[in-house]
């Protein structure tokens, strides 16, 4: 017997008797989780796709003392303007000068420690790992102010002592920071510790048996990482070599700050004083025509580094195996790679941390001496809440933060939960929304800035000179990170997980509050500290979207810069920097409980 | 008690759409435990999740005591949570970031005298010292029996088991085998069991039902389908088989049921499964365990005596498999370990027409 008897009379009658009552009680579950599918695709394709139509469409709009809405001509003008003006020659050259030396300098210096880390025996190597990481906690802005208070021709630091031990009568020199090569310099710096982290990650991954077997094969250290290490990681590097670039490209608070007395300019930077000219009238039309072609640019390079990083799980070379690769002893160059890594701590870290302090004990700006020592005094930090001004930035900082690592956590959650959870039933849905959330990844910061003033400056919606426009703009940019991270996550979630509520009654929403959320608290917890100290740290879209009433701390700490308020700014960023670390350790507090607590 | 008609599935496969499930029909009595049975990729779980509800079915129509909760066809489906069925999954699905007792108390939100019946449910499975404890915190076995009183805590009408055994080692398993059961029995509850391992369907059920690509291709009491299986499919997939290739004498006219074929071991007398047509090649099937083995002065008379020479002995502890081999047909048999024959022995056996049964040859390539 293939198929079991089925009465059918008595089925009929069960059909007519239950069809009703049972359409009704189907209705309301079915919707709430629709609903949200409905709700997220619509707010993440219009936090992201609208603000990008609105710059294409500005950037065809002849704005001649307008905004691009009230315009009514069509023109490729911006775009023969930018192309053909004299003046943006230079842009598009330092531009590229400014990319190829950061990376020139970024990238080899983070392979090199990134080498000495995981593949040599030099000493205290987990101090230098953690000390690597530290500048990510201190926005690059206050870098690039770090490094002026060191390397300005006049009164910085490293100048003045240099002048002083060679007996210089000039009152100049010989480092001069606000030039291109002093970019390059601050912003390499910078990229090290991210970078670090991406091919610190790659080498872990490398099966050690690979270059143990060159090793067996009578090769020496030198011809194994040149023969075997390098090639077997190039895909890797490549893919890390474009993700800077765009990085690079996006930067703006270093150049902004180093090339804004010289006048270098960048794309990110040109753009800013395009629409906040210090003489002119803003220029939308030119704006969006350079944004438009950053964002293609972007759209490009990150195009080829996802087709590189898929490649690269061709190369895929993780093993299971837990074992730690041979050690290499540097016998006579332990010393030399050694104070390699603690002078690149010491530039990095100490340095800037040091000189940022000094200066903020300063009632006004004066280089380490003991006379100036004596005038040290904690006073600038007591004094700069009387500013009013300063304590709304602080208090704006602090809830836009929290607004726009709340509001990011909980979009990217639904999205990595329809991407992963519905793809097997409505992949197309699931793919539209993976691309489209990671789309802002290749949109620069300072673009989705002007995009917004497009989208909000007339209309309806009046968020314009609000907070909430800066948050909004964060939200967007951090979508992409924040739901490639919790999509990871939720891939090790086993489904049956969240099945098992279902079957034990539970509706959609209290699955997802009751077993999903809490399973990927770590997560959810790394991604709410690194969306809420992003936010607190960033510059360009709150620049491009700030009021006096919205003022945050990076854009006060930029304007106090401006107008000579050294002291003041280094006293803001102090405070800034601890925030950011008294967050990062309260995480790591939390982290630490929850796994005593599971263990 | 659970009716699923005509079932109809289908996944989006890189090559278009695959059916997973084609017209899968079956009934389960109340109280009864239904194993669906087969290989992997044959469409067992898939049945199991669309009782469930996990999966929304292309066609076809599911009923729980007369409640419809899917039917494709008048475009009904009552949602997972809605369905009052207990399940357990192949992983268990404990929840890590709870206790045992959270774990069993969550499908009982919102109701009455939770701690109470929470306790109750856990005392009955031997839990109940190990309540207060994080899930992570327990070995497979209580893992397997938390995700039981998580499935019956709030009795459910209908209890779906998803190859619960087969994360456990060999030994738990045989007990957990047993302790599922008369757990079963004594809540009376309807139960339908997933499983690719013939021993634990067999052992377990008070119904088989056999999948094969997709389609439920026969069901039955255990006994009855490991006796006297219909398809040849079945026959192979639960234990082992002889198949020997037979043809049907014309001239041999058939007495009742049972045919008289033709074997290159002799003519023997068997009965005609559903599937066997006249025009079809045939193969002689009977099992290793029915091959009597005889002496060799043993008197042969009249069809199903076979002869051959014991070609090799393989001891498996509490019996042992005997290859016997009969010119260029080897044959399957199965000895007490007490009574081993040597290798090169010359054997007669015989095998009772009872079990012996002629299905189609299978298709060569």
């Amino acid at each position: 017997m293939t198929d079991a008897p089925v009465p059918g009379g008595r089925m009929t009658v069960a059909v007519d008797s239950r069809n009703p009552v049972v359409r009704i009680r189907t209705r309301p579950q079915f919707s709430t989780r629709s609903l949200a599918l409905i709700l997220t695709t619509g707010i993440v394709s219009y936090l992201v796709l609208v603000p990008l139509v609105m710059l294409l469409y500005a950037s065809v709009k002849s704005t001649e003392d307008k905004l691009p809405f009230e315009s009514r001509v069509t023109t490729v003008g911006n775009y023969v303007a930018v192309f053909t003006s004299p003046a943006m020659l230079p842009i598009f050259l330092d531009t590229f000068i400014f990319t190829v030396g950061s990376l020139a300098l970024g990238v080899p210096a983070a392979i090199l420690l990134a080498w000495l880390l995981e593949r040599t025996a030099i000493p205290a190597r987990a101090w230098i790992a953690s000390l690597i990481l530290v500048p990510m906690t201190i926005p690059s802005l206050l870098s690039a102010i770090a490094w002026i208070q060191l390397l300005d021709p006049r009164i910085g630091l490293v100048n003045v002592i240099f002048r002083g031990a060679t007996r210089s009568s000039s009152d100049t020199g010989p480092f001069d920071i606000y030039t291109l090569t002093g970019m390059c310099f601050v912003q390499g710096l910078r990229l090290v510790p991210s970078a670090y982290l991406m091919i610190a990650a790659s080498f872990r991954a490398m099966d050690p048996s690979l270059e143990e077997q060159s090793a067996m094969a009578g090769q020496n250290v030198a011809r194994t990482t040149l023969r075997v290490t390098l090639p077997i990681m190039r895909p890797a590097l490549l893919a890390a070599l474009i993700y800077f670039i765009i990085v690079v490209i996006e930067s703006f608070d270093i150049p902004g700050l180093l090339g804004f007395s010289a006048r270098i300019r960048v794309l990110s930077t040109a753009i800013y004083w395009a629409t906040h000219s210090e003489v002119g009238l803003p220029d939308y039309g030119l704006a969006s025509a350079l944004g438009a072609i950053i964002l293609v640019v972007a759209l490009i390079l990150m195009w080829i580094y996802r087709r590189l990083t898929l490649h690269q799980e061709r190369f895929a070379t993780v093993t299971g195996k837990g074992y730690r690769p041979r050690q290499v002893n540097l016998g006579p160059w332990t010393m030399p790679a050694t104070v390699f890594c603690w002078v690149y701590v010491f530039m990095a870290v100490l340095l800037p941390f040091a000189m940022l302090v000094w200066t903020s004990m300063q009632p006004f700006y004066a280089p380490p001496s003991a006379e100036s020592l004596r005038r040290a005094t904690l006073e600038g930090y007591l004094n700069i809440w009387q500013d009013g001004s300063v304590v709304r930035a602080l208090s704006n900082t602090l809830v836009l933060a929290l607004v726009t690592s709340v509001a990011t956590i909980l979009l990217a959650l639904l999205v990595s939960w329809f991407v992963v959870r519905q793809r097997p039933t409505g992949a197309s849905m699931a793919n539209y929304l993976a691309t489209v959330s990671f789309l802002p990844q290749c949109v620069p910061s300072i673009v989705i800035g002007l995009a917004l003033i497009f989208v909000y400056v007339r209309f309806p919606i009046p968020i314009y000179g609000t907070l909430w426009i800066i948050a909004l703009a964060m939200t967007t940019r951090y979508l992409a990170f924040s739901s490639r991270a919790t999509t990871a996550s939720l891939i090790q979630v086993h489904g049956e997980l969240e099945e098992a509520s279902q079957m034990a009654g539970a509706p959609w929403m209290r699955t997802l509050r009751r077993i999903t959320m809490p399973l990927l608290a770590p997560a959810m917890i790394n991604v709410f500290l690194w969306v809420a100290v992003h936010a607190m740290q960033e510059l360009s879209m709150a620049l491009m979207l700030y009021t006096p009433d919205t003022v945050v701390i990076s854009t006060m700490i930029w304007s106090m810069w401006q107008n000579g308020r050294t002291a003041d700014a280094s006293v803001l960023g102090v405070v800034l920097i601890l925030l950011s670390a008294l967050l990062l350790l309260g995480a790591q507090a939390i982290a630490s409980r929850r796994s005593a607590r599971h263990s | 008690m659970i009716r699923v008609r005509n079932l109809e599935k289908t996944f989006a496969g890189l090559k278009g759409e695959v059916r997973a499930l084609c017209g899968v029909s079956f009934e389960v009595r109340k109280g009864e435990l239904f194993t669906l049975l087969g290989p992997s990729g044959c469409g067992k779980t898939t049945t199991l999740r669309c009782i469930a509800g996990l999966e929304q079915p292309a066609g076809g129509e599911i009923s729980i005591d007369d409640r419809i909760v899917s039917s494709a066809e008048n475009g009904i489906f009552i949602a997972p949570e809605k369905r009052r069925i207990g399940m357990v999954f192949q992983s268990y699905a404990i929840w890590p970031h709870m206790t045992v007792f959270q774990n069993v108390a969550y499908p009982l939100a919102g109701q009455d005298r939770v701690a109470d019946r929470v306790m109750a449910i856990l005392e009955r499975l031997s839990l109940g010292h190990v309540a207060d404890r994080l899930a992570p915190n327990l070995s497979g076995g209580q893992q397997q029996r938390v995700a039981l009183a998580r499935a019956l805590v709030a009795q459910p009408e209908v209890l779906l088991l998803d190859e619960p055994l087969s994360n456990l080692d060999a030994k738990l398993r045989e007990q957990m085998r047993f302790e599922l059961r008369s757990l079963q029995e004594s809540f009376q509850i309807t139960t339908v069991y997933v499983t690719h391992d013939q021993e634990e369907a067999l052992a377990l059920s008070d119904c088989v039902g056999l999948m094969h690509e997709g389609t439920l291709l026969e069901v039955g009491a255990p006994r009855n389908l490991y006796l006297h299986p219909e398809h040849r499919v079945t026959a192979a997939f639960l234990g082992a088989a002889n198949f020997i290739a037979a043809s049907v004498e014309r001239h041999r006219e058939p007495s009742g049921e049972a045919l008289a074929v033709t074997t290159p071991l002799g003519i023997f007398v068997a009965r005609a499964s559903a599937e066997w047509q006249p025009s079809l090649p045939a193969e002689l099937f009977f099992r290793p365990e029915y091959v009597d083995l005889l002496d060799k002065d043993a008197i042969r008379d009249g069809p199903n005596y076979g002869a051959g020479t014991v070609e090799r002995v393989t001891f498996l502890g509490n019996s042992a498999d005997v290859i016997i081999r009969s010119g260029e047909v080897l044959v399957k048999a199965r000895a007490h370990p007490a009574r081993l024959p040597t290798v090169g022995r010359k054997v007669t056996f015989f095998v009772a027409p009872d079990h012996c049964i002629l299905f189609p040859a299978e298709r060569a390539g």
